[in-house]
């Protein structure tokens, strides 16, 4: 207790010395309207400005506070672009982040690689941002191949005879949905797999549903973003397809620890297993409960990985900007590519293999979860852990409606 | 049976594309013009009930007429303020009506979408449905509760409103004034209130409709432009001004929509519908039920 | 001025032609007293716009088919030029004209669709027109790849280069605009929109004149998009959105339908206060929508018909 008062005060000088420099700028590009995905683009807002609080708090860091700036890019690519260039040549940001969705992502990286400055990927997961192989671009988050990875040998531990994925028609989407049907060749040679794009704008996916009750699969998988992917939810639980005595349902898109989740689900998510990038059964550094603890007593809402990977990303920038001892662009991305890091989710080091092309400056070892939703409303925390990270699958624990 | 369920799904969207569109084709038969913000009325309707109903506490059921008296405010006050110059005597006005009407409607609807989004938010909402039973089996058929009361009051709706244009005396009017505008003021009939009465019914029923399907489709702010493409596309097949032409048409577009996506593509499912207006417009434009030639 | 209501018409021609000369001089001078890419860039942007608004005010404002297709255009002639870059490496040299003359042909067979439609259902076919053209775009994946875009090279490194394109691009545009609609054309399209009947009977071909009038609305503004998408260096579908096209009618609305002035005063007036709306959290769609409601109503003639009427 003396500890924390202590601090609080140090706390506070520091808080009002640094308020007398000139702040460092730093961009966050997000989806705050639509078309675009406006609850991820929230979850980031929360997560960066818990970390900048934080920050700021202790001093800032070079003895400057901490500045962010948003633009809206209504989770469209050319509206990401302009937001990038707004944000690097008005604003004269040091480093861009928050972007979270990988369309938006890929028009955003071509501005930052066109002037030098860092861009922190925080939730893009196409593969092609990293192909690109920009050496402004960093990856703390999930990428495609790695989840198309799991989610395939999951499929092949559950010995699933037929699958049928519907992805959204986006890159991401597409993108994941094809990695997958490879994989699934190699991790799950007996398996039939086959999969559909939906359109994300779609209002009615009962046909599509409809064909699935003639013929049901063993699983169905997702890989769609909300609104689209509750419709389509409701829409299969409301014709009896999945989750179903006969076909599982599995989620790729990591939805289910949405805070908007449950609301607009209802019976439909129960049975639900989703691929995860965190579960509070997770090991996790101190920084990252402290983290989760703030937001919760934010929003009462649990922290989902969005909230984590935000905090990395803007913990990323100005630890590095500490490091390198300057707020000069290039000098970031220096220090970013080098460095060693550890922030909410645990330690890593950014790659620089160019081989595999989706390797480089990813943090290829990420993390990852499988777990399944048992009940109606049930939080990510009270949900069964079917996989913790760097286990096997325990096929026994998953349930089936009867 | 896949075809069956084709079917059956087909007709139900028919019918709430029917009650969406009907309006639509009445502001047609009167005023000639298309009224760019009915899928904004649509989804103000939306937002009165899931406001109503989660943030005021009132029970859905009660939600639901709420919702269709401010659809029906909505309409008449449009009539009111903007579209009364094309006929109240304002003389010039007849060279650019068409353009006039596209415009200001236009501009309705892009104000009433971001007035929306400013004061309520852009996300999507859930509207409470007005039965819990969220999939139940109705013979061969999986139904949700929501989508069968939906359905039955659609159709309930559009036969009330059939019978009253045919049978009652305003019903008559309507069709007076919409057959022959001086004709009808020269017989008495006030061609000005009428034409607030038909905008404030387009209104209630897009309203309706969509308080009906809030919560099967959640609102978001833009939700309005669904509703509103698939309005055009009824309005131009049944035939401008014909609202049985509407009503058939819509279940027809329901169904073809429905076998359409599974046959043919998922993606495309949405733009079918505008290439059939289009293919209308070349080969049959008086629809399937509408008055002859294009020249309005 | 003595003569008849055919000589009150070219001066009123003239004086608007001027005026929109004017505004582009302008435009050229101020790179002398601005430097900051951000801000030219802004301004590159608005004059996209101003084409796009002069493209669909040949159409709607002096020939009076109410096309709601300009954006999709401006996509199409975008993708023309992306494609072409993008499997076969073409030069823009190519590239370009390949836009103008691809859109060209599009706004023809379009024209020829809406030929014996009047009012609102060129409004309703060039709509569908627009939407498939953009959902075709969308889901194309393996062509357009899809929402993610394609990338385009740019014409030159220099922001200030750029500028002073669009402002050329813009000039050579009223120039041609002016000189058709001095001429026959000009009145033939004028006849055309007031009354197309008449116009018939007095021997006016409204067949080739409407095509005519078409393809080269379509031709600017697919000239206008190929051009802003060698600017981004990203061409995506929402080039083509609704949203885009209800923009591009509030500026003329707002600048003034049916005059050249207009429609660039309305595109400069109107994307400029968006930028400085933004600063306002986002009511500048709001402003907008209202405005043009405003001036629909009571200001038919837009901010220039307010002037040059003094």
């Amino acid at each position: 207790m003396k500890r924390m008062s202590l601090l609080a005060l140090a706390a506070a000088f520091a808080a009002a010395a640094a308020a007398a420099q000139e702040p460092i700028a730093i961009g966050i590009s997000i989806a705050q309207s639509p078309p675009g995905s406006v609850v991820q683009g929230v979850q980031v807002k929360d997560g960066v400005e818990i970390v900048k609080d934080m920050i700021n708090a202790k001093g800032g860091v070079l003895g400057r506070p901490i500045k962010l700036i948003y633009e809206d890019n209504q989770g469209v690519p050319e509206k990401g672009r302009a937001a990038t260039e707004k944000l690097i040549t008005r604003d004269k940001v040091v480093a861009v982040t928050g972007g979270h969705q990988s369309s938006v992502c890929l028009a955003e990286i071509e501005v930052a690689h066109r002037y030098e400055v860092p861009y922190v990927n925080t939730n893009c997961w196409s593969d092609d941002v990293r192909k690109k192989g920009y050496a402004e671009v960093f990856n703390p988050g999930n990428y495609n191949t790695r989840v198309s990875m799991a989610m395939a040998e999951t499929i092949g531990a559950m010995k699933v005879k037929r699958v049928i994925a519907f992805a959204e028609n986006t890159d991401y989407g597409i993108g994941q949905a094809k990695l997958l049907a490879e994989f699934v060749k190699t991790k799950a040679p007996g398996t039939d797999f086959k999969y559909e794009t939906l359109d994300r704008a779609g209002k009615d996916f009962t046909p599509a549903v409809l064909a699935l009750r003639a013929n049901p699969p063993d699983m169905v998988v997702t890989m769609m973003l909300p609104p689209a992917a509750y419709i389509f939810m409701n829409q299969l639980y409301e014709q009896g397809v999945a989750p179903s005595a006969k076909t599982w349902f599995y989620d790729g898109a990591g939805i289910a620890d949405y805070p908007d989740f449950w609301q607009n689900v209802k019976d439909a998510g129960k049975y639900m297993i989703s691929f995860g990038l965190y579960h509070p059964q997770m090991p996790q550094p101190a920084l990252g409960k402290e983290v989760a603890a703030e937001y919760t007593k934010r929003t009462k809402n649990e922290p989902n990985r969005l909230i984590f990977q935000a905090a990395d990303s803007l913990l990323l920038i100005v630890e590095a900007i500490r490091q390198a001892k300057s707020t000069d662009p290039k000098a970031i991305t220096k220090q970013l590519a080098s460095m060693k890091f550890e922030g909410v989710r645990g330690a890593f080091q950014f790659s620089s293999a160019r081989e595999p092309a989706y390797a480089y400056q990813q943090w290829v070892d990420i993390p990852y979860v499988n777990f399944q939703l048992t009940d109606v409303n049930q939080p990510v925390s009270k949900a069964n852990l079917i996989q913790g990270p760097g286990q096997p699958l325990a096929v026994d624990k998953l349930q089936k409606p009867k | 049976m896949l075809a069956l369920d084709l079917l059956v799904n087909g007709l139900v969207f028919g019918l709430f594309y029917a009650l969406m569109a009907v309006g639509l084709a009445m502001i047609f038969g009167v005023l000639k013009v298309v009224n760019f913000a009915h899928g904004e009325f649509y989804m103000v309707g939306a937002y009165t009930y899931v406001l109503v109903a989660t943030r005021l506490g009132v029970p859905p059921w009660l939600a639901l007429p709420m919702a269709a008296v401010a659809g029906a405010a909505l309409g008449a006050l449009v009539e009111r303020l903007l579209m009364r110059p094309l006929y109240a005597g304002y003389g010039s006005w007849s060279i650019m009506k068409d353009e006039y009407a596209v415009v200001v409607t236009f501009g309705l609807s892009l104000l009433l979408i971001n007035v929306v989004d400013k004061v309520v938010g852009p996300y999507p909402f859930r509207g409470p449905p007005l039965i819990e039973t969220s999939r139940f089996a109705l013979g061969p058929v999986m139904m949700n509760g929501q989508k069968l009361i939906a359905a039955g009051i659609s159709i309930a709706l559009l036969t009330g409103l059939a019978l009253f244009i045919k049978r009652s005396l305003w019903g008559r009017q309507i069709q007076a004034v919409a057959q022959n505008r001086l004709g009808a003021s020269l017989a008495g009939i006030d061609a000005t209130r009428t034409t607030a009465l038909i905008f404030a019914i387009s209104g209630l029923l897009a309203a309706l409709a969509g308080a009906l399907l809030a919560p099967l489709i959640n609102p978001s702010p833009d939700v309005g432009a669904f509703p509103a493409i698939k309005s055009y596309v009824i309005v131009v097949l049944g035939g401008m001004g014909s609202i049985w032409g509407a009503m058939v048409a819509a279940l027809l577009l329901g169904v073809l929509e429905s076998f359409f996506a599974v046959y043919v593509s998922y993606d495309y499912r949405d733009a079918f519908g505008l290439l059939i207006l289009i293919l209308v417009l070349i080969f049959r434009p008086q629809g399937l039920a509408g008055e002859k030639g294009r020249e309005v | 001025m003595t003569g008849g209501a055919g000589n009150l018409w070219s001066n009123r021609l003239r004086t608007d032609f001027r005026a929109a000369l004017a505004v582009v001089a302008l435009l050229a001078v101020v790179p002398l007293f601005v430097q900051a890419p951000y801000t030219l860039g802004i301004l590159v942007v608005s004059i996209y716009f101003a084409l796009l608004a002069l493209g669909w005010n040949l159409i709607a404002g002096f020939t009076g088919q109410f096309s709601l297709a300009p954006a999709a255009f401006a996509m199409l002639g975008a993708y023309a030029t992306a494609l072409l870059d993008f499997p076969l490496k073409a030069p823009l040299a190519l590239g370009i004209p390949a836009a103008i003359v691809a859109t060209a042909l599009l706004g023809f067979a379009l024209g020829r669709i809406v030929l014996r439609l009047k009012g609102p259902y060129v409004a309703l076919t060039t709509l569908s027109f627009a939407e498939i053209a953009r959902v075709v775009v969308y889901n194309s994946n393996a062509f357009t790849r899809g929402d993610q875009g394609l990338n385009v090279p740019s014409l030159m490194q220099s922001r200030v280069g750029y500028y002073y394109l669009f402002v050329a691009v813009l000039g050579a545009t009223l120039v041609l605009l002016y000189l058709l609609m001095r001429g026959r054309a000009g009145r033939f399209w004028l006849a055309i929109r007031d009354d197309e009947i008449g116009a018939e009977s007095r021997g006016i071909n409204v067949v080739r004149y409407k095509t005519i009038a078409f393809a080269l609305s379509c031709a600017i503004c697919g000239l206008a998009g190929s051009l802003y998408g060698t600017f981004s260096q990203l061409v995506s579908p929402e080039l083509g959105l609704l949203s885009q096209t209800g923009l591009v009618i509030a500026m003329v609305v707002i600048g003034g339908m049916g005059t050249l002035t207009g429609p660039v005063l309305g595109a400069l007036l109107v994307y400029l206060a968006s930028e400085w709306l933004r600063e306002f959290g986002g009511i500048q769609l709001i402003v907008f929508s209202l405005a043009v409601i405003v001036f629909a109503r009571f200001f038919r003639a837009g901010l220039w018909g307010i002037v040059a009427r003094r």
